[in-house]
């Protein structure tokens, strides 16, 4: 970093410093974040982006950006070093400190529809699962002009038109995980869709057998996603389905492999790519062996929803307060409640509250902490071991039945050190591309939503088949008088 | 003994340099590097090396194997730095060495001689924790930004060197594998060398020393092939394919057409780019800078061969892929037998490509000290006897003329001797070697994976 971008870093922040003393109240009613039913904002024009080179202006994006978005990143250098030992030369790093505790920030839940166009509850064929799935639709580029959601069966020719992002997200956590992350991929590309799946045992997604045990082996929740995403182009009355980017972080990102590598998607559906964030196999099972004494230091319970979203900001698992409050309200359930407070979740919550009822581990008093995990997490560790198994081979597509070979595959993570051998020989072969983010904790997508969407968007625009446009030769440019 | 004799000795010693000897190294090496084109040319005999990563004790290695610098005149395809634990005192020593003996060492930029990657990767952790500032990495980083993009070697001989106890023969020898001992591990004869000389195709497709080569190929149009050279089209009866082991010549697919064969050898870290159609383009470029995410220069250092046709998308996220169409036009149209590049784990350390017109040369044994790869460096040999290959100056008048102003070597070349050599380039030898046993001084200890979750 030259002095000048020092420099300029220091007056970009004391003059984002005088914005920030407003956040608080801003946050919650910022223009900038999309309302279903109005036209989402318009495009913010970047600079061609390349995915090479957010390292650097995302140092600057995120100082910009924290009126909108605080992001913790109190001690960013510190948190890498316990993943990576990577610190990032950021002209920010000191300069983000803050003494303690986050005295002016709100951590009030955010609803769901600030991110989301919809959200539908899609009944399986056989009645056993009613899949829950958060929506924003793709827009044909047809109606490019208008960036407002088509309403379903008003699409306006049977064109590919924009994307359609499909979302997993890893255990024990929820949809809404890529809530904000969504709104950001939308913000950089206005014609992508975003599905966001609920799996089987999480979020709002519910059996109609809820007292057996939740089958969430490999298979199945692949399985689950095929059709989602089909059960979702039907329940749209899509003309077929859009071209597809899968993204699934940790357990789902294992899910989106499995989901590229086996034959299940339909063969008229396109698979661009598949995006992992955050899993390998050799390091995702050597970290099984400490997950239950993980586990065992996490609250039983919070008092408050706001206190579940402290927690979760304060212990750093998911280091950007906003991100927090939108995902946290769905891992948590209120065990007492019989009227809901908050207003998102009024609908659905005494409904989850009968169907999930393997929930609380051990009959414990309910007086003092009301809000339980949504997802008994220890007793899914018979599955741990098939999630991971075998992955890094799939990942590379080797040997695949499914749409991945072909397919684009990008892995994002938050620390070389994670990468296994499998992976590494394989990265520094080309196979894939990597993108690290040592700055960012497990929840990439959470900690730094705009960074991850800027690298998926990338990774669309590579493998977008509709062009693979060779550049003008340089022999060309010379000609036109360009610079080379 | 002068201050960079000293700084030698105490990098060869795997110990750092000071600050201060660090800011004026790699102030000197500027100045020699800004005097350097894109495109350095290079004088046969030569060493080829590819990636180092950092391996400071496998490059230690690489030197015992390879002769010891000045006496052997080496050329690194980049990527010095990053994974390695001691990316710092590798660069450092590599370029210590250039200084002192600028013309018997070439450097060329690989895609991690850049601020951005080496952020993630490594070097600049390992300069934070060596010196405590981020001033070293940023002398490096400026350092990064002069080093050349690639290199023609000139000069290098059809046929091999023979130190010692060379065996009469030695002429037909095309591709010699020899491990770290000196020992030869296999040798690939060209192909037509029996016959002697005999003129037509039926013995160009033989291959009696498993050169495998010989198949008929589809691609023996010869779209880069000169056919005034006396051979055929490579239709000769199919020989036994894939009789060598892998990453020799010898599992090539087809006997296809090449470029000249007594051409230059290019050396670029990554490959081809669809922006440059000959090597005069690349010395167009303004190098001095960061690497870019896209362009010419970007794609130079990132692009991969692979099996396809035409261009392809990289899935590396950053240049592209190129098939066996583009190497042999490119080659062809610049005058070259050979393309040498890195970039690519190679777990045999090299691997021939396309009808030996491309070969990837690995150079980091057991990468990241767990992928359990050997490496290899590309010995070629000069040219005593008048008549291998013959320098020119690539890009000059008179290049593409056929030589046939002035010298004229190469219609020499056609007309009389070259039917008792190859088409298939310089003879190369390939040195294999294995990692060095490593002492864990300085090594990390590998941190647990505290938080990860499901």
């Amino acid at each position: 970093m030259s002095e000048l971008q020092k420099k300029w870093a220091k007056a970009r922040l004391s003059n984002s410093m005088q914005a920030h003393a407003y956040t608080p109240t801003q946050a919650m009613g910022t223009t900038a974040i999309p309302v279903p039913g109005t036209a989402l904002p318009p495009p913010v024009s970047l600079p061609e982006f390349n995915e090479l080179d957010e390292e650097d202006e995302d140092q600057f994006g995120s100082l910009s950006s924290i009126p909108n978005h605080p992001q913790d990143d109190d001690s960013s250098s510190a948190s890498s070093v316990s993943s990576t030992g990577t610190v990032i030369p950021s002209p920010g790093r000191a300069l983000f400190a803050r003494p303690q505790g986050f005295p002016n920030r709100s951590l009030d839940p955010i609803p769901w529809t600030t991110y989301f166009e919809r959200e539908l509850f899609l009944p399986s064929s056989d009645g056993s699962i009613t899949y829950h799935v958060y929506l924003t639709s793709p827009a044909p580029p047809a109606s490019s002009g208008t960036t407002s959601s088509p309403a379903p069966g008003t699409t306006t020719k049977p064109s590919t038109g924009g994307p359609l992002f499909v979302t997993h997200h890893g255990a024990g956590s929820s949809a809404l995980s890529f809530a904000v992350l969504g709104a950001e991929i939308r913000k950089r590309l206005p014609s992508a869709g975003i599905l966001s799946l609920d799996a089987r045992g999480h979020g709002l997604t519910t059996l109609s057998t809820p007292s057996e045990p939740i089958d969430l082996s490999l298979p199945t929740l692949s399985q689950d996603l095929c059709n989602a995403i089909l059960l979702t182009a039907k329940a749209m009355s899509w003309p077929e389905i859009p071209p597809l980017i899968l993204v699934g972080h940790s357990l789902g990102g294992a899910v989106v492999t499995e989901l590229a590598y086996q034959p299940l998607l339909p063969p008229s559906a396109s698979l661009l790519g598949y995006a992992v964030l955050d899993v390998v196999e050799g390091s995702a099972l050597d970290a099984l062996q400490s997950m239950q004494t993980y586990l065992s230091t996490r609250p039983q319970g919070f008092n408050t929803l706001k206190e579940g979203i402290e927690w979760h900001v304060r212990s750093r698992t998911i280091r950007n307060s906003v991100s927090a409050r939108v995902s946290v309200p769905a891992l948590l359930v209120d065990t007492t409640a019989t009227t809901t407070t908050t207003t998102v979740t009024t609908v659905t919550t005494t409904t989850t509250v009968t169907t999930v009822t393997e929930q609380p581990p051990s009959p414990q008093p309910k007086t003092s902490k009301p809000w339980r995990w949504r997802t008994d997490l220890s007793s899914t560790q018979p599955f741990w071991q098939g999630w991971f198994v075998g992955l890094s081979k799939k990942f590379l597509g080797q040997g695949a039945k499914g749409p991945g070979r072909g397919a684009g595959k990008m892995l994002l993570l938050a620390g070389t050190d994670r990468l296994d051998t499998e992976l590494t020989i394989g990265q520094m072969q080309g196979k894939y591309a990597l993108q690290v983010f040592p700055e960012a904790g497990h929840f990439v997508h959470e900690d730094l939503p705009e960074k991850t969407a800027v690298a998926l968007v990338d990774f669309y625009r590579r493998n977008d088949r509709s062009a693979l446009v060779l550049p003008p030769k340089v022999s060309e440019l010379l000609a036109q008088g360009r610079r080379v | 003994m002068s201050d960079l004799d000293r700084a030698i000795a105490q990098l060869r010693a795997c110990r750092p340099i000071p600050e201060n000897e660090v800011r004026e190294l790699c102030h000197k090496a500027r100045e020699l590097l800004i005097e350097e084109g894109n495109v350095v040319t290079v004088n046969a005999p030569v060493t080829i090396c590819g990636d180092i990563h950092g391996q400071f004790h496998d490059l230690m290695e690489l030197f015992r194997v390879g002769g010891d610098p000045p006496d052997t005149n080496y050329l690194f395809m980049g990527d010095f730095v990053d994974r390695g634990f001691y990316s710092l005192e590798s660069f450092l020593l590599l370029l210590c060495l250039k200084v002192r003996y600028p013309d018997r060492m070439t450097l060329i930029r690989g895609n991690h001689e850049s601020r951005q990657i080496t952020t993630v990767y490594g070097f600049y952790d390992e300069c934070l924790r060596k010196y405590g500032s981020a001033n070293v990495w940023r002398y490096c980083c400026d350092v990064f930004d002069y080093l050349a993009l690639g290199a023609i070697v000139l000069g290098a001989s059809n046929t091999l060197s023979q130190p010692e106890g060379s065996q009469p023969g030695g002429q037909d020898v095309e591709i010699e594998v020899c491990n770290a001992d000196q020992q030869i591990i296999s040798r690939f004869l060209r192909k037509g060398s029996n016959g002697g000389g005999s003129a037509g195709g039926s013995q160009a497709g033989g291959s009696p020393e498993g050169t495998g080569r010989g198949e008929g190929s589809p691609n023996g149009a010869g779209e880069g092939r000169p056919t005034t050279n006396g051979f055929g089209e490579g239709d000769g009866p199919p020989a036994p394919s894939n009789t060598g082991p892998p990453g020799s010549g010898a599992s090539g697919a087809s006997g296809g057409s090449l470029g000249n064969p007594a051409g230059a050898v290019l050396c670029v870290h990554g490959g081809l780019s669809p922006l440059i159609d000959n090597v005069d383009k690349i010395r167009l470029l303004d190098r001095k800078q960061e690497v870019p995410h896209e362009g010419a220069m970007c794609d130079l250092l990132w692009s991969d061969p692979d099996e396809i046709d035409g261009w392809g998308l990289s899935p590396r996220g950053a240049g592209f892929l190129f098939g066996a169409d583009i190497v042999k036009v490119f080659n062809h149209r610049n005058d070259l037998s050979l393309i040498a590049r890195a970039h690519q784990l190679v777990m045999e350390g090299f691997k021939e490509m396309f009808d030996a017109s491309i070969v990837t040369v690995w150079s980091a044994p057991n990468y990241c000290y767990r992928c359990g790869n050997v490496a290899a460096l590309l010995e070629l040999s000069e040219d005593d006897s008048g008549l291998g290959v013959l320098a020119r100056s690539n890009g000059d008048v008179n290049r593409s003329d056929g030589g046939m102003g002035g010298q004229g070597p190469r219609g020499v070349l056609m007309e009389n001797d070259l039917l008792g050599y190859n088409r298939a380039g310089p003879a190369r030898r390939y040195r294999v070697f294995q990692a060095a046993p490593q002492d864990s001084r300085g090594m990390p200890a590998k941190k647990p994976v505290a938080d990860y979750f499901l």
